[in-house]
């Protein structure tokens, strides 16, 4: 009976001394600038997390990087000298992630992101950790839906002439064609461009018989709606960018009906009891409903969190736990491919044209790949 | 065919509206405001704001949309022109692009960087004329509207004694002034028309094509094109200007479609694609810059900011 209680009042003793512990995730995240509603959506779910995680007491800074590719390196410099930084969180804009990464390696510290874009998981550091499927994965997924899922073989892809538009359509188009489909039409939209009518008049000509679209948000948006009123009745498999919430809300659900999409996690109620509790503190936080970068940062940082209450005290201790475990977040299981790719899995949804949520039609479960 | 020619002219209408406020400022003050984009912007959230209040079609927030974009542009001309009209015109230059970032970063405090979209001027279908045809009623109303606007500024400016001032002061401020003119009213004036103008044609673009914060700049772009094409401080040009950027976005890249056949004997899917149309406006811009420099319809080169 003693030994029992001398074993609980220890185990209490080092519960007591982790709670103590004072660390810092720093959140630097694009504010302002043209993807400031993904920055944003980043910053609410890492947020969320830091707050949540007592007993240990996290403290953050929120650092704005704009839209400058220089702003996340900025930011990070002036954050990584602070007292107690166990881990950083990094944008979600590639482009900015990439001259974060020699900072990164410089101070050891490791970097959470939700960047989709595949170079950053490639230059060989330790410390990016991207809790986010890459083109790998979603590419992949919306490729194998199209083809064997629909038997559509003739594709068309529509991309914003953007970073992100170019590397997912390089993914769809080697994809497609290891699957024996054929890419009969494509082209590069400017995030600029408003009318996309000239777009429709040479889709419908090359007659496809299914299309694939990867833009950014206000693009697709932009591009679903005009679909619709030039009436092309071609189907659509989408982009993740589709399931954002606010993406969603700027389309009525008739200009939704029969479009499906890939993306990284199915956010709904019922799912799990983690998956849960994120929305209800999400929606009761921000009064708004969450999407997956919010959903996936959050991941993110709370594996980070649990780094730090499992007894690591360094920003090289949170990095070996990155790197070695594996971590059931609210959205899935995350384990590193040696990469630093966490995410491996993806989901196809689809609208039926009575509500701007999707349902869920297919599941793409992956294993990490360890080459 | 005709949707698309619709659709260029629509487009063009409602540029020809921004393109316009630009000129009208650069006339009166002989400097660019680069701040011009950002009210275009604005105007997009008032009429939003607005629309949230008062939930109805376009055209009935319209005036209270002009009122409010137009209270912008005095706010505009009150805190980076008149204390700044005596410098440089760097300075007044550098003054509006402060301004339009400042204006930039207040709209994404108050309504966050989601897009967003405005009501349609009357409505949203599509009017079907048949034989597979049918145009939007939205780019219809918006040709209508602008034609209205661009009306009434030409009759304001030219047929009435106010309009004449006006110009006068964009002529010569020196000897209006010895005229017994108020130039700064004069100006200041000039700055809420501008504004107005963009406000409605904020409101025309984001009913249509969404709207956000940064969106200025592009109309920024698309203004200063259709300016420098068209001639500067030339209205006819400028108007020129603007469906000529629209032709670029619009039609050009829609040739394939046009012409059956085309691709047998052109790299269509390259030479016609939206980035290769943008790279032909650019050209086309410079080849403006170089052949004449004061535009297809300008006046002799000024110096400008």
């Amino acid at each position: 009976m003693r030994g029992a209680i001398l074993v609980a009042l220890a185990s209490l003793l080092c519960a007591s001394a982790a709670g103590a512990q004072t660390v810092q995730i720093p959140v630097i995240v694009p504010l302002t600038g043209p993807i400031a509603l993904e920055g944003t959506s980043q910053r609410n779910g890492a947020v969320l997390a830091i707050e949540g995680a007592m007993p240990l007491k996290v403290d953050t800074t929120i650092l704005d990087t704009a839209g400058a590719a220089e702003g996340g390196a900025n930011a990070f410099e002036r954050a990584a000298g602070g007292k107690g930084v166990v881990a950083a969180v990094a944008p979600m804009f590639g482009t900015q992630v990439l001259p974060m990464i020699p900072l990164a390696d410089e101070y050891s510290i490791p970097l959470l992101t939700t960047a989709g874009t595949a170079a950053i998981t490639e230059k060989g550091s330790k410390f990016v950790y991207r809790f986010f499927p890459s083109d790998m994965v979603t590419k992949r997924a919306q490729a194998k839906y199209v083809l064997e899922d629909l038997g559509k073989k003739k594709v068309a892809i529509l991309y914003n002439a953007t970073a992100y538009g170019q590397s997912g359509f390089d993914a769809l188009t080697t994809y497609i064609k290891q699957g024996g489909g054929e890419v009969v039409y494509s082209d590069a939209i400017d995030l600029a461009t408003k009318d996309m009518t000239p777009t429709f008049a040479k889709l419908k000509a090359a007659n496809p018989d299914i299309v694939l679209i990867q833009m950014h948000t206000g693009s697709m948006a932009l591009l679903l709606r005009q679909y619709r009123q030039a009436a092309v009745d071609i189907p659509v498999v989408a982009n993740t960018m589709l399931t954002m919430p606010s993406t969603a809300a700027l389309l009525e659900p008739a200009e939704l009906k029969g479009v499906c999409a890939e993306t990284s996690a199915w956010i709904g109620k019922g799912v799990s009891p983690d998956l849960d509790k994120f929305l209800d503190d999400y929606k009761a936080k921000y009064n708004a409903i969450p999407d997956f970068f919010a959903l996936q940062q959050y991941d993110g940082v709370n594996m980070a969190i649990a780094a730090v209450k499992a007894g690591a005290k360094t920003p090289q201790d949170v990095q070996k736990y990155l790197a070695s475990s594996e971590y059931k977040g609210a959205a899935m299981t995350y384990k590193s491919d040696g990469k630093g790719n966490m995410a491996h899995s993806a989901v196809i949804v689809c609208f039926d044209g009575t509500s701007r949520s999707p349902a869920l039609v297919k599941r793409y479960d992956g294993k990490p790949a360890t080459n | 065919m005709l949707q698309l020619s619709l659709n260029t002219v629509s487009l063009g209408s409602a540029y020809a509206l921004v393109a316009l406020g630009l000129v009208l400022v650069l006339n009166a003050t002989n400097a660019v405001n680069f701040a011009h984009g950002a009210l275009v912007m604005v105007g997009s959230y008032l009429a939003f704001a607005i629309a949230a209040v008062v939930p109805a079609k376009g055209i009935v927030i319209l005036p209270l949309v002009l009122l409010s974009a137009a209270a912008f542009g005095l706010v505009l001309a009150l805190i980076a022109y008149f204390p700044l009209r005596t410098k440089p015109v760097v300075a007044v230059f550098i003054a509006t692009i402060s301004a339009g970032t400042i204006f930039e970063n207040l709209v994404l405090l108050t309504f966050g960087p989601e897009p967003r979209s405005t009501p349609p001027i009357l409505g949203n279908r599509m009017l079907d004329l048949g034989n597979g045809v049918a145009i939007g009623e939205q780019s219809v109303a918006v040709i209508c509207a602008a034609f209205v606007l661009i009306g009434g500024q030409y009759l304001l400016f030219a047929h009435t004694r106010f309009g004449r001032r006006l110009r006068a002061v964009a002529q010569d401020p020196d000897m209006a002034a010895a005229c017994g003119i108020n130039i700064k009213v004069m100006i200041a004036f000039t700055f809420m028309l501008a504004a107005a103008l963009a406000g409605a044609a904020g409101m025309f673009l984001s009913a249509t094509y969404y709207t956000s914060p940064t969106d200025g700049a592009n109309y920024m772009m698309k203004a200063y094109l259709a300016v420098t094409i068209g001639g500067w401080g030339s209205i006819p040009g400028t108007v020129i200007g603007a469906f000529l950027v629209a032709l670029f976005e619009v039609l050009i890249p829609a040739i394939p479609a046009l012409i059956p056949g085309l691709d047998a004997v052109l790299p269509t899917a390259t030479l016609f694609s939206m980035t290769s149309s943008t790279i032909a406006l650019f050209l086309t811009f410079l080849a403006v810059l170089l052949l004449r420099p004061q535009g297809l319809f300008g006046e002799a080169i000024k110096k400008r900011a």
